[in-house]
C-alpha cells in the first residue's frame, strides 16, 4: 500500500507512551502517533479527556441480536468532559515506520486536565490535529528571545528546537508563580541568576543552547517578580540591536501585553501565541475571538484563534 | 424532497461548507445546513462566547457570520462542491432582512432549503422574540412562505416556549414544510470568584447530550399532535453523539437528523451515527429508516 502524499488534518488515536509529572501543577504526556501531518512550533491538538471514540476505535455502540447495550454503570457515573481540550506541541521526534512522538505539557486545572493527569502509559488518547497556524521564523533575523508564562511555556520549547536547527542565537525568560510550579526541569548544580539574566539553566531549553531567564512570583527560584521585567532588561541592555531579534511570546495576557509594548517600542518583531476558551479548534463554533487590526472604521475585527492564530503579530492585537 | 441518509449538520456547528473537509467526508451526508446567514455581516458578541457545563456547552455567538453577499461570493461555489442539497439557515432582526436573504437564495442552484431561525437566545433583536408567541411565528412564516418559491421552508423551533406544539402548528399553518427541533435552551453559568455570568453576553443557549431527553420529548409531542397528521417531516436534533441517540429521535417521530455539539468533538461521529442507525435496522428487522420513525409505542 502507498502512504497518502499530503497527511490531512484529522482525528488520530495515540498511544500514551509516558506521562510524568513535571511540577507541582504541570504534566508531561509523550504521545506516540503514526502518521500524524507535519507540524510547526505554535501548532496545537485538541485532545479528548476521556477514552477515546474516534472513527479508528470502532463504533461507541454496537447493535447484536436486535438487543441495544446498556450504558455501564461507570460510564452513567462518570464525570467526563464533553469538549476536547487544545494543548499546544511542546515537542516532536520521528521514528522509523512513520511514528511520531509528541510531547504535551499540560498544566492541571479542570476536570478534563486532572482526568490526563491519570492516564497511564499504554492508554489510547485521541487526537485532532494538528491545528492553527504557527510561529515565524525570519531568515533575516539572526536572533530570537522566548518569553513564556506558566502553561504558555510548552510551545516555545518546540520553537527553541527549531530556532536552534535554524541556527538562531536565541535566549530565553521563563516566568512562574513559584519554584514548584514551574513546568521546566534545572539542570543539576544550575545556577540560577536572582538578577533576572540568563543562564543555563532550564534542561529543556539548554539542551538547545538556549540560557535563560527564571523570574517567580513568589522568588522561590531566579528573580522575584514578573519575567517581563527579566525581558525589559535584556532588551535595554542587550548587544544584539533590536531590529535583528524576532521575540515570541505565550503566557499570561498580562505578561504578552508588556512583552510586545516593550519589544515594538524597542523596534523588535514580536509574535505573539493567544490563548482562548474554544469548543471545536476547527474554525466552526466561532467562540475563541482575538480582536485584531484592520482598516474598518471601527478599527478592528474579530479573528478566531484557533484558525487564524493562535500566533499573531504582536502589532495587530487590539488589546482590551 | 428525498434524502439519501437522514443526516445532516446542525446549523452553526458546522461552518459554512467545508471546513469539516479534512475530518469526514461531508459528500456522504444526507444535507449539509450552514450556519445562519443575515442580510448584512455580524462581528457577534464579545470574548467569552462558551463554556462547557455538565454534558453539554453554553454558548452566545451572537449569529456572527460574514454576511449575505460574502455568502453568495465566497461559500456557495464551496458548497456546490459538496453536491448535497444545502439548507440554508436564515436569520434577521427584521422581518425584511429574513425575506432579503430568503429571496437571493432562491436564485442559488445548490440551495434547496431555508431553515428559519426564529429561535436563536443569543442577540437582543430578532430571533428569539419572532419564536416564541404563536402569532408571530404565523406572520413571519407566512412571510417567508412567499419568497420560497423554489426552496422548501424549514421553520426552527425555540425550545424556550411553554407549549411547543402551539408554535409547531402555527408554523405549519403558515405553510412551514418541515421543522427543526430543536434549538439551544437559555440558560447561564456563573463565575462564582467574579460574582458574574461566564458568558460576557450573560445568557447563552445550552446544547450538547444535556437536553437530549427534552428535545426527544419535544419531537414526540409535536410529531403526535401536529407534525404526523399535517405530513409535516420533522428535523430531530439536540444532543444527538451516537447512533442510539439518533435511534431515539427517530423512534420519537423524527424523519432527519441534525447533529451539532458533537461535530467539535468529533466531525467523523456523523459517519458512526448513520452506520450505526444502519446497524440497528439490520439487527432488529427494519428494512429502511422509514419502518420505524414515529413508532414509539407509549
Amino acid at each position: 500500500m502507498s502512504e497518502p502524499s499530503v497527511k490531512k488534518r484529522g482525528s488520530y488515536l495515540a498511544e500514551v507512551l509516558a506521562n510524568e509529572v513535571v511540577c507541582d501543577d504541570h504534566g508531561r504526556l509523550i504521545l506516540d502517533v503514526a502518521h500524524f501531518p507535519p507540524t510547526a512550533p505554535g501548532q496545537f491538538i485538541q485532545l479528548m479527556c476521556r477514552p477515546p471514540t474516534p472513527p479508528e476505535a470502532g463504533r461507541a455502540i454496537e447493535w447484536r441480536d436486535g438487543q441495544t447495550p446498556q450504558f455501564t454503570q461507570a460510564e452513567l457515573l462518570d464525570s467526563q468532559p464533553l469538549l476536547r481540550r487544545p494543548f499546544s506541541i511542546a515537542g516532536r521526534r520521528e521514528h522509523a515506520g512513520g511514528a511520531s512522538e509528541l510531547d504535551i505539557v499540560y498544566c492541571v486545572k479542570g476536570v478534563g486536565t486532572r482526568w490526563l493527569a491519570g492516564v497511564n502509559a499504554g492508554q489510547s488518547l485521541s487526537v485532532l490535529g494538528p491545528l492553527g497556524n504557527s510561529f515565524v521564523i525570519r531568515r533575516d533575523k539572526p536572533a530570537a528571545a522566548l518569553v513564556g508564562g506558566g502553561v504558555g511555556i510548552p510551545p516555545l520549547l518546540y520553537l527553541a528546537e527549531q530556532l536552534a536547527t535554524a541556527g538562531k542565537e536565541t535566549v530565553a525568560f521563563i516566568g512562574a508563580r513559584s519554584a514548584d510550579r514551574l513546568p521546566l526541569r534545572l539542570l543539576p548544580n544550575a545556577d540560577v541568576r536572582t538578577d533576572g539574566a540568563p543562564s543555563h539553566c532550564a534542561a529543556e531549553l539548554a539542551a538547545y543552547g538556549v540560557e535563560t531567564a527564571i523570574a517567580t512570583d513568589d522568588g522561590s527560584l531566579g528573580m522575584a517578580g514578573v519575567v517581563g521585567e527579566a525581558f525589559g532588561k535584556w532588551l535595554d541592555g542587550s548587544a544584539v540591536s533590536a531590529e535583528n531579534v524576532v521575540v515570541y511570546s505565550c503566557g499570561p495576557e498580562a505578561m504578552m501585553e508588556a512583552v510586545a509594548l516593550m519589544s515594538l517600542a524597542a523596534g523588535a518583531e514580536c509574535q505573539l501565541s493567544l490563548e482562548r476558551y474554544m469548543a471545536c479548534g476547527m474554525g466552526t463554533c466561532q467562540s475563541c475571538v482575538c480582536k485584531l487590526r484592520d482598516d474598518s472604521a471601527q478599527g478592528w475585527a474579530y479573528k478566531l484563534c484557533c484558525a487564524d492564530g493562535p500566533v499573531f503579530d504582536a502589532a495587530q492585537i487590539v488589546w482590551d | 424532497m428525498t434524502l439519501a441518509n437522514p443526516l445532516m449538520t446542525a446549523s452553526g456547528t458546522c461552518g459554512y461548507a467545508d471546513e469539516y473537509a479534512d475530518f469526514v467526508d461531508l459528500t456522504q451526508l444526507g444535507a449539509f445546513v450552514t450556519k445562519s446567514i443575515t442580510a448584512k455581516p455580524r462581528a457577534g458578541n464579545n470574548y467569552q462566547r462558551v463554556i462547557e457545563t455538565r454534558a453539554g456547552m453554553l454558548n452566545a455567538i451572537g449569529l456572527a457570520n460574514v454576511g449575505l453577499d460574502v455568502f453568495l461570493a465566497e461559500k456557495v461555489p464551496l458548497l456546490a462542491a459538496l453536491a448535497l442539497p444545502v439548507f440554508v439557515n436564515v436569520a434577521g432582526t427584521t422581518v425584511d432582512d429574513y425575506l432579503a436573504v430568503a429571496d437571493a437564495l432562491e436564485s442559488v442552484d445548490i440551495v434547496r432549503g431555508v431553515e428559519l431561525n426564529i429561535s436563536c437566545p443569543n442577540v437582543k433583536a430578532g430571533g428569539i422574540q419572532f419564536g416564541t408567541d404563536p402569532e408571530q411565528v404565523r406572520l413571519i412564516t407566512g412571510e417567508l412562505r412567499k419568497v420560497c418559491r423554489t426552496n422548501i421552508l424549514i421553520v426552527k423551533l425555540s425550545p424556550n416556549v411553554t407549549d411547543i406544539a402551539a408554535i409547531a402548528a402555527a408554523a405549519v399553518d403558515a405553510g412551514a414544510d418541515a421543522l427543526s427541533m430543536i434549538n439551544t435552551f437559555t440558560a447561564m453559568a456563573v463565575d462564582i470568584d467574579t460574582r458574574r455570568p461566564v458568558l460576557a453576553n450573560g445568557t447563552g443557549g445550552l446544547s450538547g447530550p444535556a437536553i437530549r431527553p427534552i428535545a426527544v420529548y419535544m419531537v414526540h409531542k409535536v410529531y403526535t399532535q401536529v407534525a404526523q397528521a399535517a405530513g409535516v417531516p420533522i428535523i430531530g436534533m439536540g444532543g444527538i453523539q451516537h447512533a442510539h441517540d439518533a435511534v431515539e429521535f427517530l423512534l420519537a417521530g423524527a424523519t432527519g437528523l441534525a447533529v451539532g455539539t458533537a461535530l467539535f468533538v468529533e466531525p467523523g461521529c456523523l459517519m458512526d451515527i448513520r452506520d450505526g442507525i444502519g446497524d440497528y435496522l439490520d439487527s432488529h428487522g427494519f428494512a429502511s429508516v422509514t419502518d420505524i420513525i414515529g413508532t414509539l409505542e407509549v
